[in-house]
């Protein structure tokens, strides 16, 4: 395995690389859900947004406008503190995440010469700090249900303790064997040991699905988007939410969603390796977008589940798989 | 018809489709095999398959079902009974409206108003005629009861206005003299069926 | 019940196998009807001769087919309404009648309320069998207010016949209609009866019997009222209304003393304008007949008023400083209690000219008979067989009475005396037996001798009277010639049973009006016949009951619908508005000596005389809450407005309000005085008479009445007179426009009264002739 003798990461380039996540990140979870709009509707044979804008497509700025513009209203017995505070805490854990995972490939911006990293902060168990800050954006719901003095934000909030909790354990879990074989935490790592083999969701298969039906519950999407599911709990946590804040936790959710996209990707899926005539830097984009879609795809079809089938499903199949997937990983490391 | 009977009585063929639900397991091993079962069949796949199919026909096959309202309107029931509307006489153009009075009589929340009189051709004229908006139920049953077809309920289903004079007059509910050739028969309540002239006698006539 | 009338003999029948009772010698058709039995029958009228024209009412009469309006009942009798035969007949007759019938129901003015329709639907015609060449009939319009379709007329005459023998007018009959003639295979194929109807309907139309295309009638439209379809319609009804569209207001006309029961038709006036207006007035006509005033005259409702709190200060101001009150009969009984209550409670005085004379010789008329009122009703003159009319103008005081005295000749067989000094072409109409004596004004004792000479039982009489009982001498003075008048009352006389007199206004207003009642009390004391008074306004009788009039009175007059120095008004024209007759609750006494309710039919929004009361003396809330204390003495009775039915029974039984009691009393021999032959008026007379559809201003405020204000003399007068004249009175003159009256003969000319403004009654005084000097302007 060759190395490669990458420039000096700068403070510019890595602030220039926060301001670039922040600043896309957060248009492209905004466009997101122009996309998740358009393609449920799709799947639904109907158009979708449409009139604003061509095919609806500046649906996104009025939304964000009415979402700006709309009245902030904080609940009389709501404990005001925390309720202003829940929603930072979703997005930020979501974009502070971010800045562990190589999200787009390095380059210089030519003539001034900065090298702006693919990676915000290369710290070298960035996957531990990916897995901690996603699990520490569990605070976002679960103090937003709390805090606002409304039955439905309580049992939003209980949802969001019992299932990111469990999940937790799962996500760790499935991604160990991976973290096994490769031998280190580092994303770039993983990248360049899928440089020259076979993509890792080749020789962990297991894993792989296991981390991605984690990642649905760590994301709060369909099927396991019990903590704001309108059918049961009104809006769960973000009940009393509404305008700028509820548009926090909506752009965390989205932030979050490309975070495993990122993830899954980098770990399972190759990373932003070159792939046979496709640069580096389409592959990682196209597998982000291709998880992404597998997002809302599994949305429009499949039905969501009960907690205690989430519950069930998580200690009783998914860990118990988990811990073989383990247990066998490292049995054919020692044997081979 | 007793209680039992009045359950059993025909009521005509039944197309209902019985679904084979199958039993939930009652051994632990049972609901273990449901779960492999379920996990490696590809029955979760049949559901992404046929969102995936259904976009394609949509984005591809030119299957999108959505009608987009304002500017395109789906045609609707000629039974339909939205805001009135007083046909003309296809040869004459003269109104069909007699002046009965039936349309006034028969309206359950009272709306329609008439004035009537003699004319110079020494017929009954319908000198005013309104019904107030404010008040009609679209029960149909004027339409129903006019012997001439006169007042009919048109397509005109929606129903904001600056308004209710908008549409209570009869020179605004009166098809227009220079789009007679436009006007359409009414199918609707009390239209003549397609068989009516069977269910008559014919009356004998000297010339 | 009244002692007067004759108990009828009962007869038991049975109609389909059930018994009923029934009266002798009634046709089976109404003995059905006054048993709720049903038998189809268009073209019978109750009160009218049997025309047979339409044949439906073919029932069988043990074993006998015969036609029900014309058959009658005898004991035992048993009838069979449907036979096999019978029911093939009448399906026949109703499919012909339906031949050529235009359909159009839709617009018709009958809208439904159509005999024609519910007889087919009633007899199940829902095919047709027979067809020929319609004849093309034209509509016309036959005077001011009568509208003719012929193309819907059915030909059941019973707008002929009720023209003939209840009003008296013959101004409508039948006539040919040129239609293609029946083919001879319906003559064999056809049930009888169908097709002998078939065949005159074929052949026949109405039309105005004068041969011209009007009618030269009375216009009272009962032709109208009659009509089974849609033929007959008043011009200003035609296609303005759906009958099912009108709510029916049962009340009492206001016009004159008849008191008919109508009812006033009322919906919203439009459709920007949604008060109720009076759209038509109808009547129950099997059993009343309306007059043209009382059909076409309802729109005379005071519309403006409102509650005007000026007007009304200085009303209360007014009655306070009140000598005199000065109003006429065209009020409800409830009002004249309140007069009469402001007379005992203010010590007014109460000035009605009409009503004062009818008091005066009512009471004269009481005094001398012991009765406390006439004792007859004008339903028992019709029943009569003999009727006589005294002092009355037939034609133009009292509809009824005229219908009364027509319906005698025409049904009864019966025979009638007219005296009146102005010649009227109508009277010998009504029938063979009517001999009219036109006597000099003033003559009506010797009319009341000539009387006493015909019907008395000379022994009761006393030897003065007898004296002046020469019969030929008295139908000499009368005008008449004794030897042919001595062949006609022979033959007169012939099976007659029941006598009536008709007694009217120029005996209340005569000099000797107290003489005259004397002798009419005489008259009916001393012979067999009755007598009916004709009150000579509205509710005269009413007032003359109620009020204790003044004759004379001086001072500060308040004016009610008549002149006065502050005026309540019902014509909109007064100082304070008053609810006119179809605007207010109340009672009236009619000449039939009932006391009648009348409903409000339109709004009304100003202040009534019981409001002045409220202020003025204690009084109840509503005008309706004094009809309790009308005075009881007089013949009222204690019952409350509310309680008050206004109807007929389906035998003809008038159940309207309730009867005066009539009390009788014991009373000394009659002294009359002899009559003074040179009493008779000479020169140019004047008459005080409305012309036929006039009675007072409310009459002549509404729109469908035509009769002018003016003076009305027979045409062969017209000749010698200009177009306007000026009638000189001893205390005054009119200038009046002379119209002519074609039915009016001889030299005295009639002024009308009906407006009050005129004070005509001021030119005329006490007397009802005076004459005049008339010169052209």
């Amino acid at each position: 395995m060759e190395t490669t003798i990458l420039p000096e990461v700068t403070a510019l380039g890595v602030i220039i690389k926060a301001i670039l996540i922040l600043a896309i990140i957060a248009a492209i979870a905004g466009f997101g859900t122009f996309i998740e709009r358009k393609i449920l509707a799709f799947m639904q044979r109907r158009l979708g947004p449409m009139y604003v804008g061509p095919y609806g497509l500046l649906q996104l700025i009025a939304d964000g406008i009415k979402l700006f513009t709309k009245e902030d209203i904080i609940p009389q017995h709501a404990n005001k503190v925390i309720f202003a505070v829940a929603p930072a805490i979703t997005a930020a854990t979501a974009f502070i995440a971010l800045a562990a995972v190589p999200v787009f490939p390095d380059f210089t911006i030519p003539f001034v010469d900065i090298y702006v990293p693919s990676i915000a902060s290369d710290i070298n168990v960035g996957i531990l700090f990916v897995l901690g800050m996603m699990a520490a954006g569990l605070y976002g719901p679960l103090l937003a249900g709390m805090a606002q003095a409304n039955k439905w934000g309580i049992i939003g909030s209980a949802r969001t303790a019992i299932q990111f909790l469990s999940y937790e354990v799962v996500t760790g879990l499935s991604i160990l064997a991976p973290i096994m074989m490769v031998g280190s935490l580092s994303f770039v790592d993983f990248n360049d040991y899928q440089t020259d083999g076979l993509w890792m969701v080749v020789y962990q298969p297991v894993a792989f699905v296991l981390f991605i039906i984690a990642g649905f519950a760590e994301t709060n999407r369909t099927p396991f988007d019990l903590l704001e599911h309108e059918a049961e709990v009104i809006s769960g946590y973000a009940t009393e939410y509404s305008g700028l804040r509820w548009g926090m936790f909506f752009i965390g959710e989205y932030a979050n969603m490309i975070t495993i996209g990122v993830v899954a990707s980098v770990v399972f899926l190759g990373g932003y390796n070159d792939f046979w005539i496709f640069p580096g830097w389409f592959m990682i984009v196209a597998k982000i977008a291709f998880s992404f879609f597998f997002m809302l795809w599994v949305r429009a079809a499949w039905p969501h589940v009960r907690p205690d089938q989430l519950m069930w499903l998580c200690w009783k199949v998914l860990m118990p798989l988990a811990v073989v997937n383990v247990i066998i990983t490292g049995i054919v490391m020692m044997l081979v | 018809m007793s209680l039992e009977q009045f359950k059993n009585r025909n009521v005509g063929t039944q197309n209902y489709k019985k679904l084979d639900l199958s039993h939930s397991p009652s051994s632990g091993w049972g609901e273990f095999k449901q779960v492999v079962s379920r996990t490696f069949k590809p029955e979760l796949f049949v559901g992404l398959w046929v969102t995936l199919r259904e976009m394609g026909n949509a984005l591809l096959g030119g299957k999108m079902h959505t009608t987009q309202y304002p500017f395109e309107k789906l045609p609707i029931s000629p039974r339909y009974r939205a805001i009135h509307e007083m046909l003309r006489l296809m040869e004459s153009g003269n109104y069909r409206c007699i002046g009965c009075g039936l349309c006034e009589k028969i309206c359950i929340s009272n709306c329609i108003s008439m004035e009537t009189r003699y004319d110079e051709n020494q017929r009954k004229e319908v000198s005013k005629y309104t019904i107030n908006f404010g008040r009609c139920i679209f029960c149909g049953y004027c339409a129903e009861v006019c012997p001439e077809l006169a007042i009919v309920h048109g397509q005109r289903y929606e129903t904001a206005s600056e308004q209710r004079a908008s549409f209570s007059l009869f020179e605004d509910m009166l098809t227009p003299i220079d789009k007679l050739n436009l006007q359409q028969e009414y199918q609707g309540f009390g239209a003549i069926s397609p068989n009516a002239d069977d269910n008559i006698k014919k009356t004998p006539l000297a010339y | 019940m009244s002692e007067v009338q004759t108990v009828e003999n009962m007869v038991s029948i049975t109609i389909d196998g059930i018994e009923y009772k029934a009266k002798e010698g009634e046709y089976i058709l109404n003995a059905a009807r006054a048993n709720d039995v049903f038998i189809p029958a268009i073209c019978y009228l109750t009160r009218c001769s049997p025309t047979l024209a339409c044949r439906l009412c073919l029932v069988e009469a043990d074993g006998k087919q015969v036609y029900a309006c014309n058959a009658k009942v005898k004991e035992g009798m048993a009838i069979t309404v449907d036979t096999p035969n019978i029911l093939t007949e009448r399906r026949a007759m109703m499919e012909v009648y339906d031949v050529n019938h235009p359909l159009q129901c839709g617009v018709c003015d009958q809208s439904g309320a159509c005999e024609l329709q519910n007889y087919t639907l009633e007899l199940q015609v829902d095919s047709q069998s027979y067809s020929i060449a319609d004849t093309k009939r034209e509509t016309s319009n036959w005077s001011s207010v009568l509208h003719y379709d012929a193309g819907l007329c059915i030909v059941c005459e019973r707008c002929t016949t009720v023209c003939k023998d209840m009003i008296g007018d013959s101004a409508i009959t039948t006539v040919k209609r040129g239609g293609d003639a029946l083919g001879k295979e319906w003559k064999d194929t056809m049930p009888k009866d169908a097709y002998a109807m078939w065949n005159k309907l074929q052949k026949s139309v109405i039309a105005p019997s004068n041969g011209t295309g009007l009618t030269n009638c009375s216009d009272c439209g009962e032709c109208v009222a009659v009509c089974p379809v849609g033929a007959l319609v008043s011009r200003d009804f035609v296609y303005s209304s759906n009958a099912w569209d009108l709510k029916k207001i049962p009340a009492t006309c206001a016009h004159c003393s008849s008191g008919c029961q109508i009812y006033y038709e009322t919906k919203p006036t439009s459709i920007e304008d949604r008060t109720e207006k009076i759209f038509r007035v109808t009547n129950e006509w099997n059993y009343v007949s309306l007059c043209g005033a009382g059909r076409f005259g309802y729109d005379f409702e005071n519309a403006t008023a409102i509650k005007d709190e000026v007007a009304f200060a200085n009303a209360i101001e007014a009655f306070k400083q009140a000598k005199v009150i000065h109003f006429n009969s065209v009020i409800t009984n409830e009002e004249a209690l309140m007069l009469q209550t402001l007379k005992e409670k203010l010590g007014v005085k109460l000035i009605n000219r009409e009503a004062s004379a009818f008091q005066r010789f009512l009471n004269a008329y009481s005094k001398a008979s012991g009765n406390s009122l006439y004792t007859l009703d004008f339903k028992e003159v019709m029943k009569s067989d003999f009727v006589m009319s005294l002092g009355t103008s037939l034609r133009n005081d009292n509809p009824n009475a005229r219908y009364a005295f027509n319906n005698v000749q025409k049904m009864n067989k019966g025979a009638g005396l007219y005296f009146h000094p102005v010649g009227d072409a109508l009277v010998p109409t009504f029938g063979k037996s009517v001999e009219i004596f036109n006597h000099k004004a003033g003559l009506e004792e010797a009319a009341l001798y000539l009387m006493l000479d015909l019907f008395s039982d000379k022994e009761q009489l006393s030897s003065e009277v007898k004296e002046q009982l020469d019969r030929d001498h008295l139908v000499t003075i009368l005008g008449g010639n004794a030897k042919k008048f001595a062949d006609a009352f022979d033959k007169m006389m012939k099976k007659k049973e029941n006598f009536s007199l008709m007694v009217g206004e120029d005996l209340y207003f005569h000099e000797n009006a107290e003489n005259i009642a004397k002798l009419i009390a005489l008259l009916e004391s001393t012979s067999a016949v009755k007598v009916a008074m004709i009150p000579p306004k509205s509710n005269s009788l009413g007032v003359a009951l109620i009020c204790d009039l003044d004759y004379e009175a001086e001072g500060y007059t308040i004016g009610y619908n008549e002149s006065g120095d502050f005026r309540l008004s019902a014509l909109g024209d007064g100082d304070l508005d008053m609810p006119a007759m179809n605007q207010q609750e109340g009672t009236l006494t009619n000449m039939h000596k009932r006391v009648t309710p009348t409903n409000a039919a339109v709004e009304y929004h100003g202040y009534e005389l019981n409001d002045v009361m409220k202020v003025l003396v204690s009084a109840p809330q509503e005008t309706i809450d004094w009809t309790p204390y009308l005075p009881v003495a007089k013949g009222f009775k204690s019952i409350s407005f509310d309680t008050l039915p206004n109807g007929y029974l389906n035998d003809g039984t008038e159940n309207r309000g309730y009867l005066l009691e009539t009390t009788i009393t014991e009373v000394e021999a009659i002294s009359v005085e002899k009559f003074d032959e040179g009493k008779a008026l000479e020169g140019q007379i004047a008459y005080r008479c409305n012309p036929q559809r006039q009675f007072n201003d409310f009459s002549d405020k509404a729109h469908q009445i035509f009769e002018a204000f003016g003076l009305y003399v027979s045409p062969a007068k017209a000749e010698t007179l200009g177009k306007t004249v000026v009638v000189e009175f001893d205390n005054g003159e009119l200038t009046l426009d002379v119209i002519v009256d074609d039915r009016m003969e001889g030299d005295i000319v009639a002024v009308p009264d009906f407006k009050s403004a005129k004070n005509i009654y001021e030119l005329f005084g006490e007397l009802r002739y005076q004459t005049v000097t008339i010169r052209e302007v």
